[in-house]
Formats: structure tokens, sequence, C-alpha cells
């Protein structure tokens, strides 16, 4: 397949003038905001709203009492819709501090937020644990746990504990992560209004499907009475992939006062009542063999959960796939502590994953004395360790040598703290890979070609900032011959084709070929000139419909499609298994005094199949490089375990990089189709891009200072 | 956020006759509105300041005189700010981002209240300083952002200013209306220490106004920087921070400043570090002499002890900048 054009976003102009609407810009006469508990477990004892209800302009103030009436919308990971199986104010039960005990709605934002701030509670208060390592923290082993193993079991390959007792090298070391909060820059906001028995919900959203069948289960109706519309996404990042808290409770507010009603969720609110990136640890055992061959890794994860929901962990998966190590032995615990359910953070996962085994294989190659890239590249396999089954592409080596060359990685000194900058300050060069997934989904499309030229396609993805506009108008319109800017979308909309969460990275390579295929149908009705046949038939409008599934996906799980549910398939295909990959080169400045960072270069050379949309894809490699930055030197949510839930519950006090912070980002694709993975070659981008960056961080930080840092974020005081 | 009466003062004797016990002025309201909003600060009525003609800077002999309606961003790019005390000039630049400069006055920036994330985020988190009484959760709690200096155990919330700091350093005085009249207070007594009483921040009364910062310019503010280390390049608050300056004859020290940010509860003037220096010759060992001596007084809880040695260091690094300026 020919290299896609480099055009500009479809949607640059509307975005930089303000144009698209996202949900909170819907205005409405309603404004609805939420009490929260202060207490992080227990139940309420009893709960006070009169002075709340006397505020002006107060309209309705609801607790658990009204809200009875309600069902729960399951956990996404267990057969329901919730980004939690917990819903708040259906009972007086108190399972995590934040959790929303009173509905507050006004006439103005600032009525809603005085009345919120007087509503008194007494609560009846129990002991809680809200650190992997707090007394009565539970926990469980994923393969004793009733998640299904087949899905979750623990990933081996060989005999790892007896290949690492045979080792003639050995690296034992364990690395730590906080938690993290996604912190997207448009909050997690509802405006919900009826029209008789059908509701309509405007919320920025990954998966307006799981809102729409989540919503109808709740409120026991049915789902074709649910219109969920989400075109824009200001920022997802795992945050809203799922059904959350407030969705409901704003319909239920908006049915019962007949009018449409608001909600924007604060942001501090928000650190206590929406997903995050557990806090984890890992330890990670390396062995090689007398000529430093990787015989064997054992990887032990802990991470946490909340006490209702198991968040069922996929670490030891793509760590398995980095590099050819033939015996692997992955063992995964759920620690269960008294939060919110955690869940998919960018690169939920991996990012931890490919810190702690690439970070252990800088390790390996340090004590074997070899050169980071030369002994990374050693590592390469074609056929995945853990099924034997080929890799459907894999360019890490061509990635790694095409980023040394970018680099400049042969005027690297291997010695450790042997490179100075002019001014003084200690210059370190380091090497992260990472993976992720290549898994797709099945989609419909719908494609309209107007007899005027344009082109018009509709299909199961969701605009996040990704740029997945751009792409699609770039893939259809090669396909069909028409300018770009002939093709619009309508996603993230149910009244369409039905809408699957955008999420895991599928999205490109899931609604891509989709709407490919739609082309091509249209193609093949019409004819290699379309608008001409078109013409002949003195047509106005013709349009073909499609339903794909994912290479090798049985019906049966794909059906879940229809019905809001999640239906990805892969990695592993049957005949062959999937991953994306990076390899990252980061530059760092540590000042010798106060010992501070900085990262002023990464270059970053990506395995992402084909690229549909050179210009966004760009931007999501810079994106996720900005964030590894971050996660590696910034970002942590503070626990005060006395007082559980979240201390830094806003983003001055919750530190992400800023424009300083971020240096020079040089960016090249290897470019090359997976054929296997779809017709269109297209793996995953959107995660695999901040997988393997705080490795290159952290391992350039011990070229330049000479110490392993193993607890992210790494900060100055870990290194005076 | 509770209802209150809003008041726009077109003259210093209008706002004054406005102020009382429940009142706050109002004056780029970066860091008031933000409180209000917390639910932290409640005032009954809020006095607009920002009319008021109190946007001058001028020399008057050798004192750079700021009036207190100057906006942080006005103040940064001056160039008479810049040549004399380039101390000032970069605690400013240092501080939060440009569209924070250009809201905020520097009366209200010398005021700012601390970022205690327990005094921040009311209710369940004990705090004295909101809440007198309740105690102090950050004794005990995630300390790493609160002050080794100046602490008691009622409270040890971090004064999280930059220019307040720099001002400590070279002997500034701010400029006091009230109803009596107007009087002229050292900027080092403004800032109060907690002691038991951490719900006063300042020794300001209610009924005043802060209407002009006075800058003596000395030879060593001349010779001066403001070096800050914290969590990310820009927009944060100091992790520590130290203003210094030095004027230097021969290799002899005669006059020396050096005070602290982010460590202490009040901007921190420290006599000792600047005692290790008057009078000797100077050199980097001296530096960090004085740099160990700036916090010889600090008592670490929890989380911060590592300052000592950042800070230390840092007192050092600055002090190296500056002799390059003298």
């Amino acid at each position: 397949m020919a290299n896609f054009p480099n055009i500009e976003r479809v949607d640059a102009r509307a975005k930089v003038t303000g144009a698209p609407i996202y949900g909170a810009d819907r205005t409405t006469p309603l404004h609805a905001l939420l009490a929260v508990s202060t207490v992080t477990k227990g139940r309420l004892a009893a709960i006070d709203t009169a002075r709340a209800r006397a505020v002006p302009g107060i309209r309705l103030v609801a607790t658990h009492e009204d809200l009875a009436d309600l069902t729960s919308p399951g956990f996404l990971l267990s057969g329901g819709y919730g980004f939690q199986s917990f819903a708040p104010m259906l009972s007086d039960a108190i399972v995590h501090r934040g959790q929303p005990i009173a509905l507050l709605v006004a006439d103005t934002l600032e009525a809603a937020a005085e009345a919120a701030s007087l509503v008194e509670a007494a609560y009846v208060e129990v002991p809680f644990s809200s650190k992997i390592n707090s007394t009565g923290a539970t926990i469980i082993p994923q393969a004793q746990s009733p998640l299904p193993q087949q899905i979750f079991r623990d990933t081996i390959a060989g005999d790892a504990a007896g290949a690492f007792g045979a080792a003639a090298t050995t690296v034992d070391v364990t690395f730590h992560n906080p938690p993290q909060h996604q912190n997207p820059i448009e909050l997690v906001a509802t405006v919900a209004e009826w029209d008789g028995d059908d509701l309509t919900i405007h919320e920025g959203t990954q998966n307006s499907g799981a809102l729409k069948f989540g919503i109808a289960r709740m409120f026991g109706i049915e789902p074709d009475r649910v219109t969920v519309i989400s075109p824009q996404v200001g920022g997802g990042f795992g945050q809203k992939n799922s059904l959350q808290m407030q969705t409901a409770l704003v319909a239920w507010a908006a049915r019962r006062l007949g009018a449409p009603v608001k909600m924007v969720v604060p942001r501090s609110q928000l650190f206590g009542n929406a997903s995050f990136r557990p806090e984890s640890r890992h330890r990670v055992r390396l062995g090689a063999d007398a000529e430093g061959r990787l015989t064997a890794a054992l990887y032990d994860v802990d991470a946490q959960s909340s006490r209702h929901d198991l968040f069922p962990l996929d670490y030891t998966n793509p760590a398995a796939r980095l590099y050819g190590i033939p015996n692997f032995q992955g063992f995964q615990r759920i620690v269960q502590t008294d939060v919110q359910t955690p869940g998919y953070m960018r690169a939920p996962f991996e990012h931890m994953a490919t810190f702690a085994l690439d970070t252990a294989v800088d390790e390996m190659a340090a004590a074997l004395g070899r050169d980071p890239v030369e002994y990374r590249m050693a590592l390469d396999t074609d056929r995945d360790p853990v099924t034997g089954l080929p890799f459907s592409s894999r360019f890490l080596n061509a990635c790694l040598s095409r980023g040394a060359e970018m680099f400049g990685w042969t005027g690297r000194n291997p010695e450790p703290r042997s490179m100075r900058a002019a001014d003084g300050q200690l210059v370190g060069m380091g090497v992260g890979c990472g993976c992720y997934k290549a898994a797709t989904a099945p989609a419909a499309a719908s494609l309209r070609l107007d007899a005027d030229g344009r082109v018009s396609v509709a299909v199961g993805v969701h605009e996040m900032g990704q740029g997945i506009r751009t792409a699609l108008a770039n893939a259809v319109a090669a396909r069909l011959g028409v300018h770009p800017s002939a093709v619009s979308a309508v996603i993230g909309d149910t009244r369409g084709v039905p809408q699957h969460t955008t999420a895991g990275s599928w999205g490109t390579a899931t609604a891509v070929p989709a709407v490919v295929e739609a082309a091509d149908k249209l193609l093949e009705e019409l004819g290699p000139d379309p608008l001409a046949a078109m013409a002949r038939r003195g047509l106005e409008s013709y349009e073909t419909r499609i339903e794909r599934r994912a290479p090798g996906q049985p019906e049966e799980p794909a059906r879940a499609l229809h019905v809001g549910r999640p239906a990805p398939w892969g990695p592993v295909y049957g005949e062959f298994v999937g991953f994306s990959y990076i390899a990252h080169f980061a530059e760092v400045l540590v000042e010798p005094s106060t010992c501070r960072i900085r990262v002023p270069r990464i270059v970053s050379v990506v395995d992402c199949g084909q690229v549909v949309s050179p210009r966004t894809a760009e931007s999501q490699v810079k994106g996720g490089v900005v964030w590894g930055i971050g996660a590696a030197l910034r970002e942590a949510t503070e626990v005060d375990e006395r007082y559980g839930g979240f201390l830094n519950t806003d983003i001055a006090e919750y530190v992400i990089p800023v424009n300083a912070d971020i240096g020079r980002n040089e960016v090249a694709f290897i470019n090359e189709p997976d054929p296997r993975i779809s017709a269109s070659g297209v793996k995953g981008l959107g995660e695999v891009v901040m997988t393997g960056v705080a490795a290159a961080i952290a391992n350039a930080t011990w070229h330049a200072t000479g110490r392993r840092l193993r607890d992210l974020p790494i900060r100055p005081e870990h290194l005076l | 956020m509770q209802p209150f009466s809003y008041m726009r003062a077109g003259t210093v004797d209008d706002a004054l006759a406005a102020l009382s016990q429940d009142a706050r002025i109002l004056a780029g309201g970066t860091t008031l509105y933000d409180l209000m909003k917390l639910g932290v600060e409640a005032p009954q009525r809020v006095v607009d300041i920002a009319r008021l003609p109190l946007r001058d800077i001028r020399l008057e002999d050798n004192v750079l005189v700021l009036g207190a309606g100057v906006r942080m961003s006005a103040a940064a790019e001056h160039p008479d700010v810049g040549s004399s005390a380039p101390a000032l000039s970069e605690a400013l630049w240092r501080a939060a981002s440009q569209q924070l400069r250009n809201m905020a006055a520097l009366g209200g920036n010398l005021l700012q209240r601390t970022r205690c994330s327990y005094f921040r985020h009311g209710a369940p988190y004990a705090c004295n300083k909101r809440e007198p009484g309740s105690g102090c959760a950050a004794q005990d709690g995630l300390s790493r952002h609160h002050a080794l200096l100046g602490g008691s155990e009622h409270c040890i919330a971090a004064y999280p200013g930059d220019f307040a700091v720099a001002l400590a350093a070279f002997d500034a005085e701010v400029e006091i209306t009230g109803p009596s009249g107007a009087r002229l207070m050292p900027l080092v007594d403004l800032h109060r220490e907690p002691g038991s009483e951490p719900q006063r921040d300042t020794n300001l009364r209610p009924t005043e106004l802060i209407t002009a910062i006075r800058v003596p310019l000395v030879r060593a503010a001349r010779a001066s920087t403001y070096h800050k280390i914290r969590d990310r390049e820009s927009y944060a608050f100091a992790l520590v921070s130290a203003a210094v300056g030095l004027e230097v004859e021969g290799s002899i020290v005669v006059d020396a400043r050096v005070a602290l940010g982010g460590v202490a509860t009040r901007p921190w003037r420290s006599r000792e570090a600047e005692q290790v220096l008057i009078g000797r010759s100077f050199s980097e060992g001296r530096a960090r002499e004085a740099g160990i001596a700036a916090f010889s007084s600090a008592r670490p809880t929890g989380h911060n002890a590592f300052k000592i040695e950042l800070g230390a260091r840092a007192v050092t690094d600055a002090l190296m900048i500056a002799s390059t300026r003298s």
C-alpha cells in the first residue's frame, strides 16, 4: 500500500476556532452537582439536607433514599457497563472516599455548589486500607481468583524457575509506581434530556454504546429509548471508557424535573470518583547463560484493585512479548483496597511492565558489559515465546537501529557518569523499548456517496483527540479517489451504527478497515467510477453498509458490539500474535548539585504497521512521549493512609509536565503494513507510544549518575 | 459558595471604609477566588481594589517603590527592577504562570495563603489554620511540601510565595494604610510564624491595606539572584528557593543576603548563612558552609528531611550565581 499523504487534521481549523461542541458546551436550564463522602468506609448514619434545600434556586435534593429504584450497571470487566460495579446512592453504604452521597440540582451552578456544601452527613466508620502495603489489604493471586482463567491466567513459557536457577548472571530488581490519574482537560460531564420516554445524553465518552445500554439497564428501560451523542472527547485516556457514576444521576434528575440537566464533575471529585492507574509493585528476575543469552524472566506484580471489583491484571502478557526470552513466568496478584475501582489509564499495564522489564534488561546488559542497544537487538525473535506462533509483524530491531542512528548512539561513552555538558551538567543517554497488543474489534460501518461527490461515513469509533476523523478521511479518500476534505464522519453517536468502546489502541485498526470495506463494497457495486454510475442511474446518493469482525474472531464474542459490551480480539489471533513496538532514545541532563533531571531530547521510532494519518500519528507519538516523561519524572497521586482516598486532587498539586519540561522529540515510523491484522495493515499506536519512555529516561539517568532508580516518579531527592 | 456582597472601591479611603473583620480585599483574585471556590475562604464582603491608583513603579533616591496594585508581570518586566535587583525580577518570573502573573497584584501576592493540601482541601483534614483547634494533619502526614523552619506543633504550612522571599533578603518595607493613617512595616515582620495561632497569617489588621512596597537598592541587590528548585520547570511552587545577594570587595564579602522560600512558614531571612559569609573571603566552600548554616535550625518531618541537603545545595548554587554578578 502506498504511503498516505501528510494532510492536516480535517478538524484542525474547527478545533483552534472553538467550533466543535463538546458535551458540557450545551446550555441547560438546570445545573447539578454532587456532595461526596468525606469518609472512606462504613455507612451513612444520617444525612441532613434541610439547609441545602433552603438555598434559593435549589430545585432538587436527592439522597440514596430517593434513588433506590435504579439498578447497578455492573462492572465493565464482568458483564456490565460501569467503570465499577458499585453504583453510588443506591444504598447507605460507603465504600470509598469521595463517593456521591447527595445530588443537588439548581437554577444556577452557584446555587448547586452552595447547596452541596450544606449537606450534612453523619457516618458509621470502619477501618480501611488504602495502599497495597496497608494492613487489611487483601491479596488475591489472579490465578486463584474467580476471573475467567482462559483470559486472565498467568503468562507462562518454558521453565523460568529452572532456567533462572541455572543462570550464570542474574538480575533481581523491584519497581514501584504510585496511583496516577488521567486528568483529561475535558472533565467528565453529562447533559441529559428526556423527550417523553426517550432519553438523550450528551457526554464526552470513549464508549457511547456502554452508556446507552448501561443507562437502559440502570433505569430498566429499552436501550432503543436511549441515544448517546459524543462527537468529540476532550481527552479520555481510559477514564471515559465506560459508564461513569454521574450519568444515571443526571438522567434521573432530568426525568424528575422534566427539564434538561447538566453536570460537570469537578476535577477534585474525579480523583475519587473515576478510574485511575492503580498503585503497583513489580519484581523482575532475569537470568542469562554463560554466553549472556537471556534465558529466564520471572515477573511478579502486585497491583491495587477495589474491594468490590477484581480489576484484571495484564502486565505479564506484554512483558513476555517484548523480547525473545524462552522461559517466562508471570505471577500477578490483585490487592484489594478501599478505593473506587482502578482501571485503564494510557498503556495501563504496558507502561509499568515495559518500565520494569526493560530497565531490568538494561541492568543485565550493564552486568554483562554489553551495549544496551546491541544487547536488546540480540534478544529479537520472530515467534511469540508464549504461544510459539509467529508475530504478525515485528520491527523492533529496525526501530532500534534507526533510532540509534537518528540519536547518535555511537557518540555515547558506555561508562556511567562519563559524559558532561559544557555547563557541567551530567549527560545521560538511555534506550527503552515498549510494546502494546495489536488488538482489533468488530465494527459496523456505513458509507454514503452523494452526487456532489461528498462522502459521509458512520462507524463505531470515538474522536478523543487522536485524529480519527483525519485517518478515516485519508483512508476513504484514497480508496474512492476523492479529496479527504470531501469525507465527513459520524462517530461516537448511537443514532448511527453500533458504537464500541474506543480504547486499547484498537480504534484506528478497527474503524479504518471497516470504512475501507464499505468503500470497496461501493466500488464493487457501482464500478470504478461510482459518480458516473450514479449519474447514469439518476441516483442522488448511494449507501453501503458492512459489518466485520476481527481476524479469526468467532461470531459469538463479536455480538457484544450490538449490546454495548467490549468485543476486542487479539493479540493472539489463532494463526499469529500481533503487537506494536517502539524504541525510545532519551538524553537527560542532571544538575550535579540539586539533581534536577531534564530531558532535552527523545528520539522515538515506531512500528505500528501502516500509518494512515501521518500528521496526527506524529502528534500521538509526541503526546505519548510527553506523558512518558510525566509518568517517569512527575506524576503521583498521593495517599494519606489515615484518611484514605487521594490528597492532591487538582492539577496544581498533581504535577504533569509543562511546555518548559519538554525538549526536542524526533519521531520516525517504520511504516510497514501488517497484512495479517487487516488489509489496511494498521496495528495500534495510541498506547505503544508511551511504553518504554520511562525505561529510556531511567536508563539515561543511570548512565548520567551511576544510580539505578526503580521507583517512579524519579525526583531530585532520590539522587541527592 | 456562600453569597457575599461585592464593593468596588474608587479610592483608598473608600476601600478602608469598607474593610472589616468579615471582609476580604480583592486585587487580582488569583488566590481569593480560588480559596472561595474551595470553601476555605468565605467572606461576607469582598472589597475590590483593582481600580485604585496603586500601579506606579518608581525610584525614590535609592529606593525602588512598587505600588501594591502593580501586576506581577509588569514588575517582572520593568527595566528598573531587573537592573537594580535581579532577584526580585527572577522571583516574579519564576512564580505562577504568565496568565496568573498578568492578573495577580504584588500586594496580593505577598499575602498569598499556603498551598498546604490539608489546608486547601477542607474536610476531613484537620487544619488549625483553616479551622482553629482541629489539629494539624501535616505533622504526621505527607509533608514533602511543608516547612522545616518556623513551624510549631500547631502548623507547619509553608509560605508559598517567591517575591516576598526576595524582598525579605533586601530589607524591603511595606507601606500600610489603615483607619489611623499610614505606617511602614519591615517585610520580615509582615508574616507571622504560626505559633499557637496558625489562622493568623500576617500582622496586618483586618482594616488595613498594603499600598506599596519599598526596596532599598543596596549593592548586594544588584548582584543578586532568585534560585528556585521545583518539581517542574515552570508553574510550580518551590521545593526550596534561595534569594541571595552579595557585595564583595577584593575577595572579601562585605554584605551578604540570604533568604529561603518553600521551606519555612514565612519568608525566611537566614542571618546564620549571612554571618558565615560576611567579612570573609568568598569561595565555593564558603558558599556551601553558608548553605549548611541556613538549615542549621531546620526541624524536618516525615517527608521533607531531604530539603536540608537540597536547600544547602540550592543556597550554594545561588551564591555562586550571585558571585558572578558582583
